[in-house]
């Protein structure tokens, strides 16, 4: 008995010890915390592929324009301002100059011969860049100026509206640093711009390639520094990445300070946490001061909680991700616009934005988001759940209801109206919207197959026009409004971008104006007349544009939250008093 | 004793060999891959494209060069007699689908491509478009005439669409159906994915990641020390318990103790990982209830340099839930094994010798019992160890630790097939090697079991 | 069989908590088979979406209760539940039964055969077993499936056609290769080796690993689980059969049956068999158990199931998007978790029975 007691006594003093471990873990004063759900991989600014290392990257590394996000505006960032655009015949000329102070980490001036260096690294073959290659294929030249280091003309063929900000959106390498024995030097951007299997063999750019491609690239601190005012100080794969403020950065010295180029954290760490639930607690232990990418149902909990509202601010910032259904109208039974129209009607909106987004999202008439007042055509309503309507609309097209379902024959060929609903895997959103709309379907007699699958074979069935009909999401954005590649019928051969099919010769003049136009009120009108189209097509059949869900620390102020990604800028951050 | 080791390894290489040629080949053939989620599929889609269709395509070749994964899978393959072996150079995909449904239809690989390179020769304009489109698509000879009927329409002067017609028709009347039916072999030599991987291995190299190009070995091994913490813990502490517990359950007073621990034990066992984990996370990381344990990590970063007791001291609290909910997984079945191997050494001769010479119950027990059920033990703790991976896969993607289970999970959804091989291959050997160790310790403690083999 | 029955009897009169787990196994069958015939107010699938996320136990009285609450897009609980117990028993004894017809087939020709035994012609080892391997790939798993791809209508007709040429193709070049003296003698096949090796390596990756690779690359359907998982589960039964077979032959009858030049096969069939059942059966319900609780980790880690398919794990699932909907959790979890102890404490007083007979 008494060895017993002795046990116990021990098994005591044991949870004793474990239990002083356990208090949580001091914190660094003034380190903003923020969540990241997977690790960011790769932190090469050519080569990275997450949107999570993205956000790193932007703090470490600069382009030459930048998104504003405290009034979502496109503004110069290493350039002094925004570029003076040329357009000729069939190339145009996009004039930028550097900032004047804009300097490297040892102090150097960054000048346009990195950026020239930058457009090599980013088309040269044998690299690892194929990610972001495609990007800047259409810059066929840089001509430096003779007599200003800091000034240069990109040299980009045909034109777009979205080019400006093309030609600004890629980060600008340190050339001194990461080709130190100037290997590239002796190329012209325009060499690699050509046919590139005659470089395969080429020496110089192997070594080159040998010394870009090794993994150091990716994740050191000594290589990986830029022009922006942060620099990796560690990351421990899978559990952390923290960014130091640089100790005398140019950014913070500007005569007249810039509010969108700021560092003003001294410490930012991303916590990489991938399982929901335990990012969720961990907000609630408040051991991470940003959390984005809430689930719907979640976020309204933590709104009611007091423990939370009284740490934490929590936003919902309109989103440009639209979230929308598409029919294949290569496929005889959607054929015609009365039958799509009909499946629209039965795609019960408020439902789906009631249920999988918790009312965080607002419908829309079509792809302009109703944030953007300008654009947006108010003069529609949002397609409604009608089933009668839906029901008349399928006779008028000639469908004829039996207990099997819905027929019709067109030319001699039977057709039966069943849907298989294709949306990726894994996203709750899409899955709970196509079951809801499985349910309206059957009831009107309409059978739904509906079909979670891996995201890559959604695009590849979309690209090979083999699909019924799918839910995805659309990305947008605030500034530019080139719907051509997505609905204009030049686009809509397989692997094209218009899968949908849609297109009339309206719609296919309208875009073809869009990019031309020169006023504002034109543009809105032509936009506004797409929507309608859209809308009476029903091929490209707007649902939603959604809201995110972030919370955030709330004793940080100039947060500058927003719809774009990532929601806020982390660098303007400061303590309130 | 060398002699033995050297059979074993001999006889265990076919199984090791095996299971991994059979990972490497099948992650392969599945659908998807890094390179084509991440360059053909890369951006979700936007109002403007950032990027065309053909850079991308060019991209993405480059990089199936650069990486080595233009290559043919094997040293050999085989298809339907049809399809030549240089099939897996067209791209895109939905080109080289065409052509394989055609050469499946007609059965004669050159009337096809000379078919194919008349129909690529033609200029689409907006009035032969739509024909062209049909004829991409068009597989049988009713759908490729009748398409042919609409382009000429759309172009009748053009001598390239003669051209096509001369050749489609060549086609239509001298393909030969069915000829798929019979295989055909293509011998690719040691230019192929797995010679170079095999080889690789065989020099101590096993690849790089797809992910951020690492060197395989350093990213496993990474892994492979934050699981072992936790999974060798939590399996000493089970062991531990269990043998605890094993001694328990055999002496007499303690009967009622076992009737009340095994039904536990039972429910313990009942009750999936992955809600023994959310549960355990719930109670005690939460502030709504009993705080006691930060909820996810392997530790934060800490300025300045630490000794590696201050290291593990910091990390303590993190491991905890992690270890306590697979200790509580581990621990029902390693019981019962315990116990049960004891229970045989119990009833044996010598125990019972044992009890006649006139020892106590206790001495017994720890004497004579645990040395002769030490060794079943060991085997059951050795046929545990994928067992204990599994585990590690759902605890650490609950806990956020960066170990082999939630490594894994990040490599399949991404396919980073070097690392998924890598995985498997670590996780055989482990088990390889603990067998190893099992019958070692048999045959040291054991001399009768040298003489049987 | 006779024993075994005898056996379970036995259990049934002394071990109360052997009578409770199988009552409630039985219940479980009988309500997986008659559920359909259950008077239910609300269809597994079928979603109320003016009542989402309702917890348990509260009345409306406009309509029917949810007794055990509603979900993210207003499932019943209750009747998600129970058809969840359905389907996790035609995933998982279908799965099961297969598995053990592989495991035993594989493992008692690996104990009865053992390395020396089996005999074949160099002729079937060398071209008759590897051409028959090979068409069985080619024709019944290349061709439909590259057809499937292709969207190609493969004739059926054809191939049974080349089927039947096959076939005589193969009896002839048989009795051709046994013409030749030196292809028709006989050499011993180490089939024990053989499988005692294939075991090893499949048994040898976590089956985790193997289901979620699986499962994450190919589309989600119930056929393939089921596939997935018999691949991944007959080791454990192989094992045991192969271990069953090797102590019955040796065995003094056995013996003695081969030194007197009995016919050995007939004996075994009549005796080694029977006697393998018990075995068998526990370790059918131990893989039926642990079955049950991969399909609703699956789930869990958001794999390998369609979201049509009514399981327990896609409830559970739920609580991934709303932490505070316990009841998600808690109903299926119970019935989970009681499923597996039912199956489990069945199968250890099987276990302790047999322990227990072979001491005596």
């Amino acid at each position: 008995m008494i060895l017993k007691m002795k046990k116990v006594n021990l098994l005591f003093y044991i949870s004793l010890i474990f239990l002083s471990f356990c208090s949580q873990p001091a914190r660094e004063p003034e380190e903003v915390r923020i969540r990241l759900a997977a690790d960011p991989e790769n932190l090469n600014p050519v080569s990275y592929t997450k949107a999570d290392a993205l956000q790193i990257i932007n703090l470490i590394f600069q382009a030459l324009l930048t998104v504003d996000l405290a009034d979502n505006t496109i503004k110069p960032a290493l350039a002094d301002a925004l570029p003076v655009i040329a357009r000729h015949d069939s190339v145009t000329h996009f004039t930028y100059r550097l900032r004047e102070e804009a300097s490297w980490a040892d102090g150097s001036p960054v000048t346009a011969k990195d950026v020239a260096f930058t457009l090599k690294v980013m088309k040269a073959p044998l690299l690892h860049n194929e990610q972001l290659k495609p990007q800047v294929a259409f810059i066929q030249d840089i001509v430096l100026d003779a007599a200003d280091a800091k000034k240069f003309t990109l040299v980009c063929q045909g034109f777009t509206p979205e080019m400006q900000l093309l030609t600004g959106d890629f980060f600008i390498l340190p050339a001194y640093l990461f080709d130190p024995k100037k290997l590239l030097d002796s190329y012209s951007v325009t060499d690699f711009t050509d046919d590139l299997s005659r470089l395969e063999n080429d020496t110089k750019l192997k070594t080159f390639a040998t010394w870009f491609n090794s993994p150091d690239f990716n994740r050191s601190a000594a290589l990986l520094k830029g022009s922006a005012g942060y620099e990796l100080e560690n990351w421990t794969t899978a559990q952390y990445v923290t960014l130091k403020r640089k100790t005398d950065w140019w950014g913070n010295n500007l005569r007249q300070p810039v509010s969108y180029v700021t560092a003003n954290p001294t410490r930012i760490s991303f916590q990489i946490i991938p399982d929901n639930t335990t990012a969720l607690l961990a907000l609630k232990n408040k051991q991470i001061d940003i959390l984005d990418n809430i689930p719907a149902a979640e976020f309204t909990n933590l709104k009611n909680n007091k423990a939370v509202t009284e740490t934490y601010a929590l936003y919902t910032p309109d989103a440009f991700d639209l979230v929308y259904a598409g029919l294949n109208t290569r496929q005889p039974k959607f054929g015609d616009k009365q039958t799509r129209q009909a499946i629209a009607h039965l795609l019960d909106i408020n439902s789906f934005i009631k249920i999988s987004q918790q009312s965080y999202a607002s419908p829309t008439v079509g792809p302009v988001p109703p944030s953007v007042k300008t654009y947006y055509n108010n003069g529609l309503t949002p397609v409604s759940f009608a089933p009668a309507k839906a029901t008349q609309l399928l006779t008028s097209a000639g469908w004829r209801i039996t207990p099997e379902g819905w027929f019709r024959t067109v030319n001699g060929e039977k057709q039966h109206l069943t849907i298989n609903l294709i949306f990726r895997a894994g996203n709750t959103a899409f899955e709970n919207s196509a079951l809801i709309f499985q349910q309206a379907a059957a009831k009107a007699g309409i059978p739904v197959n509906v079909q979670a699958i891996e995201g890559s074979v959604v695009s590849q069935q979309v690209q090979a026009h083999t699909f019924d009909m799918f839910f995805r999401t659309l990305t947008g954005n605030p500034f530019f409004f080139n719907f051509k590649p997505l609905f204009h019928t030049s686009y809509s051969e397989q692997g094209g971008s218009n899968a949908t099919g849609f297109g009339t010769t309206e719609s296919d003049r309208l875009l073809d104006e869009f990019i031309v136009a020169e006023s504002e009120e034109k543009k809105a009108a032509l936009l506004k007349r797409l929507q309608a189209i859209l809308q009476e097509e029903a091929a490209f059949i707007s649902l939603y544009y959604q809201k995110d869900r972030i919370a955030i620390r709330n004793k940080y102020e100039n947060l500058k939250i927003s719809g774009l990604s990532p929601n806020y800028d982390v660098s303007a951050f400061k303590i309130k008093n | 004793m060398l002699g033995f080791f050297i059979k074993r390894l001999l006889y265990a290489l076919p199984s090791l060999w095996l299971i991994v040629t059979l990972i490497f080949i099948l992650s392969r053939l599945l659908p998807g891959s890094f390179a084509s989620e991440n360059i053909l599929h890369s951006q979700s889609e936007s109002y403007y494209s950032k990027s065309d269709k053909s850079a991308k395509q060019q991209a993405y070749q480059n990089y199936l060069l650069r990486t080595g994964q233009h290559l043919p899978l094997f040293y050999f393959s085989v298809t339907a007699n049809p399809e030549p072996d240089t099939l897996y150079k067209v791209y895109p995909e939905s080109e080289r689908l065409h052509l394989q449904k055609l050469a499946w239809q007609y059965g004669n690989w050159p009337l096809v491509t000379a078919y194919y390179k008349n129909l690529q020769r033609i200029n689409p304009t907006s009035e032969t478009k739509p024909a062209l489109e049909m004829l991409r698509k068009a597989v049988d000879g009713k759908a490729i005439l009748s398409a042919l009927a609409d382009l000429k329409k759309a172009a009748p002067y053009s001598s390239t669409v003669q051209e096509l017609e001369k050749s489609a028709d060549n086609l239509i009347r001298n393909g030969t159906g069915y000829t798929y039916l019979l295989p055909k072999l293509h011998w690719h030599g040691t230019q192929n994915q797995y010679h170079t991987w095999l080889a690789g291995l065989f020099t101590g190299d096993a690849g790089n990641s797809f992910r951020d190009s690492r060197p395989v070995q350093d990213i496993i091994l990474e892994a492979l020390l934050n699981t072992w913490i936790i999974v060798l813990i939590s399996l000493l502490l089970s062991c531990l318990l269990a043998m605890e517990l094993a001694i328990l359950f055999l002496q007499r007073p303690f009967i009622k103790l076992k009737q009340l621990i095994m039904p536990v034990l039972f429910l313990l066992d009942s009750v999936p990982l992955f809600v023994l984990c959310l549960l355990l996370l719930v109670f005690f990381a939460n502030p709504d209830f009993l705080q006691l344990f930060p909820a996810y990590g392997m530790g934060f970063f800490q300025t300045g340099n630490l000794s590696w007791t201050e290291q593990f001291i910091n990390r303590l609290p993190f491991l905890i839930l992690p270890i306590l909910s697979l200790t509580l997984a581990y621990l029902p079945y390693i019981t019962n094994q315990f116990y049960r191997a004891m229970l045989d050494a119990d009833t044996s001769d010598y125990v019972r010798t044992a009890r006649a010479k006139g020892l106590s119950h206790k001495k017994v027990i720890r004497l004579h019992i645990f040395r002769n059920a030490w060794l079943p033990m060991i085997t059951v703790i050795s046929d545990f160890i994928p067992a204990l991976v599994a585990g590690a896969v759902i605890t650490e993607t609950i806990f956020a630790v960066p170990g082999m289970g939630s490594l894994l999970v990040a490599s399949v959804q991404a396919r980073d097939y070097p690392i998924i091989v890598a995985i498997v291959f670590v996780v055989a050997l482990v088990r390889f090697v603990s067998h190893l160790l099992a019958d070692a310790a048999y045959m040291l403690a054991d001399p009768r079991i040298r003489l049987q083999r | 069989m006779h024993t075994l029955l005898q056996d379970l009897r036995h259990l049934w009169k002394l071990k109360p908590a052997f009578r409770i787990a199988s009552v409630y196994l039985i219940l479980w069958v009988v309500l997986s088979l008659f559920l359909p015939l259950l008077p239910l107010v609300y269809e597994p699938n079928s979603l109320d979406l003016n009542n989402i996320m309702q917890p348990p136990f509260q009345n409306n009285p406009s309509q029917p209760t949810h007794y055990l609450g509603t979900d993210a897009i207003g499932r019943d609980v209750l009747s998600n539940v129970l058809y969840g117990a359905r389907t996790g028993f035609f995933i998982g004894v279908p799965v099961m039964l297969l598995a053990s017809v592989i495991g035993v087939i594989l493992g008692a020709a690996a104990g009865y055969f053992g390395d020396a035994k089996l005999k074949s012609s160099k002729a079937s080892i060398f071209a008759l077993w590897p051409l028959t391997l090979f068409s069985l790939y080619f024709y019944g798993l290349y061709i439909p499936a590259q057809a499937a791809t292709l969207q190609m209508p493969v004739a059926t007709a054809s191939i049974g056609m080349l089927i039947f040429i096959l076939a005589g193709a193969f009896i002839l070049l048989r009795t051709l290769l046994n013409l030749i003296p030196s292809l028709k003698k006989q050499v011993t096949v180490p089939l024990d080796y053989i499988i005692v090796r294939l075991i090893e390596a499949v048994s040898s990756i976590p089956w985790l690993i193997l289901v979620l690779m699986l499962a994450s690359f190919l589309q989600p359907s119930v056929t393939m689980l089921a596939f997935i998982l018999i691949l991944t589960s007959w080791m454990g039964i192989a094992r045991l059969a192969r271990a069953e077979m090797l102590r019955i032959k040796a065995l003094p009858y056995m013996e003695a049956a081969t030194s007197l030049g009995l016919p050995t096969k007939r004996i075994l069939l009549q005796h080694a068999l029977p006697n393998m059942l018990g075995p068998i059966l526990t370790s059918f319900t131990f893989g039926l158990a642990s079955l049950l609780t991969i399909e609703s980790t699956l789930s869990f880690l958001g794999i390998g199931i369609p979201p049509t398919v009514v399981s327990w794990g896609r409830l559970i699932t739920g609580i991934r998007s709303d932490t505070s909907a316990w009841w998600l959790v808690v109903f299926p979890g119970i019935f989970l978790a009681a499923t597996v102890l039912a199956l489990q404490v069945f199968n250890y007083y099987l276990l302790a029975l047999s322990a227990n007979k072979k001491k005596a």
